[in-house]
């Protein structure tokens, strides 16, 4: 029913409210029916967990094989299997996208009665079961989100190979296993206690794995960053849901649902309470996801191994904010604040990242911040009311992203955690690094929106033609549009670095810190800097263009000399990962061009509860009619030009890459963009320092909270410890002096006693004579 | 005048004292209890006093011997003014105990005498604070 | 004329205090004679004001043997010699066991002297002479130094007048004005009726009952018909009972003297038939006192090395004194 109603719906944005009601009363009810179907996806938690079971009892055991990542890559397909067949067995119901939602029952989980009486009485109930909630945007998420899992843990299985010999490699496996088993739960949830159960869980996931080397001071640090961060999105994120209870009464998607579509149709002001909820899950998505104000603690998590930062903190966990944002559209067309919010927040945070990306010298890095910037762009697109675009983005985004991460892991993992690209060059012409290097480019080219053949092109156009089909947004169209050549620069100024040019590389400091524990591969732990004959692929034969670690010139063959670095190129499994991944960005193009709403992820998208028609309709009526109406670029229709503005921008951005960092270029450190800094002066210095963000919040927030817990701290000392001091103290100066009475005399004892005698009875003999 | 001619009689009383007659003494109307009470406080407190004042150990307890005697002489009091035995009863445990008490705080001042050679109670301050 | 007066009570324990304190050995002048005369003049006062009316002055013996109880009482704790002071004690013992004869409890005044000066004085002498520094040849018996001072005299008197006033306002009030009624009122009287072969011999005595009577035996209880609250005694012929005609009533008034319960008679009723346990508890106490003096007698001690340094400092000093100075 769903599925048929959501195919008659169109995409501008004057479809009428009571339309839009309709369908999601009817949405309620057929959920009322509680149609089957969905219970495989209740396999998804199950394997998750038990794989993370065994691979506790893998650490347990001391396993020192590589049984725990088998054990993970083969529940994760499992997983991955079973989102596949649930997802292509509802699909066929209703043809394409749309999916009638459905809840696969798992277990009573919390349930709560207070006050007299049964339902409708005094009193009053709280559900919140360990309950599925299957609709068609649960099925987007959780395709990918297991998919991925599926493919990084085996990239993984390869690339933690160096803790193979600790229980390092069982913790790192279970962690993961947990974290997809959180992130099931929150994607799948079929009520807000449920999802904020999987919500905290990513994030404790997500400190465990950034902390992975816990040894490594920086890490630990990068962990209890993002794990505070994450806090203060988290506390609005429950505030939101407390209020959404004690608002509605309920926490259950189905349940909500109606509520929220009775203040749709405008005919009733919406209270002060439905339109702050919005805001207040705005702020835990953006704790989540990265974004202005919160965003600073995700370059800093990419401490943790190269897996994690590919899955977690680039293709599925950020995401979460994007997903809650998508998953309450309703409830955020309601409110007059919310859209802007997210909308400008999401524009200006994709703006501020690519600025840091552009400045940035540590690869990893600069993808942390090209992450935080296309995360900016899903939640401008969100804001614009496209949650079709956005839901493409992430997508897409999953995919690339994950694909750029496991290209600069394996660069890293083979050049002892060298990231620097001041320092590298020209790796793909080294032998063994091709598939990498042609990966990275895919993956560069996607990041970049490069026209027709990337699917990073397609979904991006389409938050910006919605971006500026409304008149109050254009504002955000442009900085996206500025975003988008600035990602497309700083995207291939990598790439042109670290690629391409002449052959060039030295060592991280990984060679030297077989100490660590860290994630280099088990060849350069052997014997901390001699790492040829112990490397187990043999695949790291010399390299004709191998250069000694202090960077002098080798021409010739086997250096085997002592202190002679070769680099590692990456074995079968992370190839495949990489080579399925660039494959699979290739594979989503013709998903744009099937389905009648902006293809297939438009109808799944549609098929929900983030169904933008509904939304931009109930906005409207929440706006009193000055809700978005169609705008133009440049007096064109956005969604008809866009496609060319943006290819022009983006190859203007590659060319910009091209003439500063390639072309002319000798030596791996300079090139000609440095001439260009004395001009850019301090801006480019700021950018560099990622704009003194991280040092506004140590004098906003870090240095005084530091200054009043010292104030505390000497309250505590002087007044708190003062006190139980002065009772420990009270006792001893009062003995002291009344010790003086003890002088062991017995004559002493006997006149006390005497005279107490002699005042009892005096006090005795007053009271009777009186 | 009548009370000096009773003080008279209360001599001539007095004189004529004889043990085992039934009305003996006869004139013992004239001495009231509280007499007898308030002797025995008074040799309470002087055994009370010497106890706090004197230093010799052996005086200190004839001291204590000297306020067994006040207790005693109040209870015989009071068993002659309740006309009943058990007073006097247990003015033969009071002896007892007194005699108890001599005996091994008696042998304990030995002990202490041989230790210190002094009898000085003020030497034992073992238990000074 | 009711003399009775707290004030005169309070001026007594003061006036006593000052005397006591004075007769108390100390360093300095001592002058003992005025401190016991003021002591004196107190108990003059204390007694003054116990006297309700002239009527109730008690009798002269009552004086004499207070008198000496205290001034016997306060020699011991204001005489220097120990040795003096047991004897002191003696002479109190001696006077409160004329007290107690005047209170008609004759069995422990004599108990009284016999356990007390007889036993427990005499033991205090021993160790008396046992544990003072015998005098050395050449030397003048000197006086331990903790004899001769006593300690705190002016406070200790204090509180112990304090102690007496108090003790003496409770105990003047009250049922303790009460005059002591005649001896022959025992509760213990009735226990005559045990002793009906003493009561029948002094009647035979007395020729109160003829040959061939006795004192008949109420069968009902099987006790013999001496009622001495009554005031009667039945006797009758052999095999005669009571309420029989031929029983004889003798009064009370034609009792003769001893048929009475004579106070040893009355105190012995009183131990065995009241209080049973306690003496078997007594008994046990006493017996363990003799088994802790006897291990504490046998036991070997020597000085202590703080007592023994100093002996020995002493005897380099002045190694003709010795002992204590």
């Amino acid at each position: 029913m769903l599925g048929t109603l959501a195919q008659h719906g169109t995409d501008t944005v004057g479809d009428g409210a009571a339309a839009a009601g309709a369908h999601v009363a009817h949405a309620a009810e057929s959920i009322a029916a509680a149609t089957p179907g969905a219970e495989l996806m209740l396999a998804v938690p199950a394997l998750t967990l038990l794989a993370a079971i065994l691979c506790g009892l893998c650490a347990a055991f001391r396993v020192r094989s590589k049984l725990p990542a088998w054990l993970s890559v083969g529940c994760l397909g499992a997983s991955f299997v079973c989102v596949l067949l649930t997802y292509l067995n509802l699909a066929g119901e209703h043809g394409a996208g749309g999916i009638v939602p459905r809840i696969a029952h798992g277990f009573e989980w919390l349930t709560f009665q207070w006050g007299r009486g049964g339902t409708g009485g005094e009193g009053r109930s709280f559900v919140a079961d360990f309950s599925l909630y299957v609709d068609s945007l649960t099925c987007l998420w959780m395709l990918f989100v297991t998919g991925l899992a599926t493919l990084i843990g085996l990239y993984a299985s390869e690339y933690m190979v160096g803790d193979v010999k600790t229980a390092g490699y069982s913790r790192f496996f279970a962690a993961f296993n947990l974290f997809v088993l959180s992130m099931s739960c929150l994607v799948m949830a079929d009520n807000l206690v449920l999802l904020y159960l999987g919500w905290e869980g990513v994030g404790l996931c997500s400190y465990l794995l950034i902390g992975y080397f816990y040894k490594k001071p920086s890490a630990v640090a990068a962990a209890k960053k993002a794990f505070i961060m994450n806090r203060i999105g988290d506390l609005g994120l429950s505030l939101g849901l407390m209020l959404t209870f004690v608002h509605f009464g309920t926490v259950q998607f189905n349940e909500l649902w109606p509520l929220i579509q009775s203040y749709a149709s405008g005919a009733t002001p919406t209270p002060f309470i439905v339109q702050l909820i919005p805001v207040l899950f705005t702020v835990g998505a953006f704790g989540k996801s990265a974004q202005i104000p919160l965003y600073v603690w995700l370059p800093d998590a990419m401490e943790g191994p190269t897996p994690v930062s590919a899955l977690i903190h680039a293709a599925t966990m950020v995401t979460a904010g994007v997903y809650l944002v998508a998953r309450f559209l309703p409830i955020y067309a309601l409110s007059e604040w919310a859209l802007p919010i997210v909308a400008w927040g999401g524009a200006l945070t994709a703006l501020l990242a690519a600025t840091i990306g552009m400045a940035q010298f540590d690869i990893k890095r600069i993808m942390a911040y090209s992450t935080v910037s296309q995360l900016g762009y899903m939640f401008a697109g969100l804001g614009v009311l496209g949650s079709v675009g956005a839901a493409s983005h992430v997508f897409t985004h999953a995919f690339f992203k994950a694909l750029l991460f496991l290209a600069c892991g394996a660069v890293m993992h083979g050049f002892a955690g060298q990231l620097d690209l001041r320092k590298l060059s020209g790796v793909q012409k080294m032998p063994g690094w091709r598939i990498v290097g042609l990966t990275m480019l895919v993956g560069c080219l996607n990041l970049a929106g490069f026209p027709l053949i990337t699917a990073g092109f397609w979904s991006k156009d389409m938050i910006l033609a919605d971006a500026f089909s409304h008149p109050q947004f254009r504002a955000i169209g442009w900085i996206l549009l500025i975003t988008a050549g600035l990602t497309a620069y700083y995207t291939f100024r990598v790439y042109f670095r670290v690629f391409m040019g002449p052959k060039y590389f030295e060592p991280g400091d990984e060679l030297h810190a077989a100490a660590h524990g860290d994630d280099h591969g088990e060849a350069h732990d052997a014997a901390g800097h001699v790492t040829h004959s112990a490397a187990p692929h043999g695949q790291h034969m010399a390299a004709e263009g191998a250069l000694a670690a202090k960077g002098h010139a080798h021409d010739h063959g086997h250096a085997d000399a002592h202190g002679v670095f070769h680099p590692h190129p990456p074995g079968w499994a992370i190839n495949l990962v990489l080579t399925i991944l660039a494959l699979a960005t290739f594979a989503a193009i013709p998903l744009f061009f099937i389905g009648d709403h902006h293809g297939w992820v438009g109808d799944l998208v549609h098929g929900s509860s983030s169904n933008p028609a509904s939304a931009a309709a109930a906005h409207e009526a929440a706006m009193h009619g000055h809700g978005p109406h169609g705008g133009s670029f440049l007096g064109m229709d956005p969604h008809a030009v866009m496609y060319y503005v943006s290819a022009v921008v983006g190859i203007i951005g590659i060319g910009i890459a091209f003439v500063l960092h390639l072309a002319g270029r000798t030596t791996p450190a300079t090139s000609r963009a440095d001439a260009l800094l004395p001009a850019l002066g301090p801006i480019a210095r700021a950018a560099q320092h990622k704009w003194y963000v991280d040092e506004l919040y140590g004098v906003l927030f870090v240095t005084p909270l530091r200054v009043l817990s010292h104030i505390f701290h000497l309250i505590d000392k002087l007044l708190v410890d003062g006190l139980v001091n002065l009772f420990g103290w009270l006792p001893r100066g009062i003995g002291s002096f009344v010790r003086r009475s003890q002088s062991g005399v017995l004559h002493d004892y006997g006149l006390r006693m005497a005279s107490g005698l002699a005042i009892i009875l005096l006090i005795v003999l007053l009271g009777v004579l009186r | 005048m009548t009370g000096f001619a009773s003080a008279m009689s209360a001599l001539t009383g007095a004189a004529t004292l004889t043990l085992g007659q039934s009305d003996f003494p006869h004139p013992m109307h004239q001495v009231t209890l509280a007499h007898y009470l308030v002797l025995s406080a008074l040799l309470f407190g002087i055994g009370l006093i010497g106890f706090i004042t004197r230093r010799n150990l052996i005086i200190m307890f004839l001291c204590t011997e000297l306020m067994f005697q006040a207790a005693g002489l109040a209870l015989i009091a009071f068993s002659r003014f309740h006309l009943n035995h058990t007073g006097e009863t247990f003015v033969i445990f009071v002896l007892t105990i007194a005699a108890a008490e001599a005996a091994m705080a008696l042998a304990l001042v030995v002990l202490l005498f041989r230790r210190r050679e002094t009898l000085d109670a003020s030497a034992w301050s073992e238990l000074r604070g | 004329m009711d003399l009775f007066n707290p004030l005169l009570l309070y001026a007594g324990c003061a006036l006593g205090a000052v005397g006591v304190a004075v007769a108390l050995p100390r360093r300095g002048i001592n002058p003992q004679v005025v401190g016991g005369l003021i002591a004196a003049v107190a108990f003059g006062l204390i007694m003054l004001a116990l006297a309700r009316s002239l009527d109730h002055l008690p009798t002269v013996t009552f004086y004499i043997f207070g008198v000496i109880a205290v001034g016997g009482a306060l020699r011991v704790i204001s005489h220097p010699r120990p040795v003096y002071s047991a004897l002191y004690f003696i002479l109190t013992i001696l006077a409160s066991s004329g007290l107690y004869l005047l209170l008609s409890a004759e069995f422990m005044a004599f108990a009284l002297v016999i356990v007390y000066a007889g036993a427990i004085l005499i033991t205090y002498l021993f160790v008396i002479m046992l544990a003072t520094e015998t005098p050395t040849a050449d030397e003048v018996e000197a006086l331990a130094e903790y004899d001769r001072y006593s300690r705190e005299p002016i406070f200790a008197t204090a509180t112990g007048f304090v102690l007496i006033a108090v003790l003496g306002t409770a105990l003047a009030g009250g049922r303790g004005a009460g005059s002591l009624t005649p001896a022959t009122r025992y509760a213990a009287g009735r226990h005559l009726s045990e002793l009906s072969v003493r009561v029948e011999r002094s009647l035979r005595e007395a020729k109160l009952i003829e040959p061939g009577e006795h004192i008949i035996v109420n069968d009902s209880l099987g006790r013999p018909a001496i009622d001495v609250e009554g005031g009667t005694i039945l006797v009758g012929r052999s095999g005669a009972e009571a309420g029989q005609t031929e029983a004889r009533i003798i009064p009370r008034e034609q009792w003769p003297a001893d048929v009475h319960l004579n106070n040893t008679e009355g105190v012995a009723f009183s131990l065995l038939s009241s209080h049973p346990g306690a003496i078997e508890i007594a008994g046990v106490i006493l017996l363990m006192a003799m088994l802790g003096a006897v291990v504490l007698a046998r036991k070997r001690v020597d000085l202590d090395e703080q007592a023994r340094a100093e002996a020995d400092r002493r005897q380099l000093v002045d190694p003709v004194v010795g002992g204590s100075s």
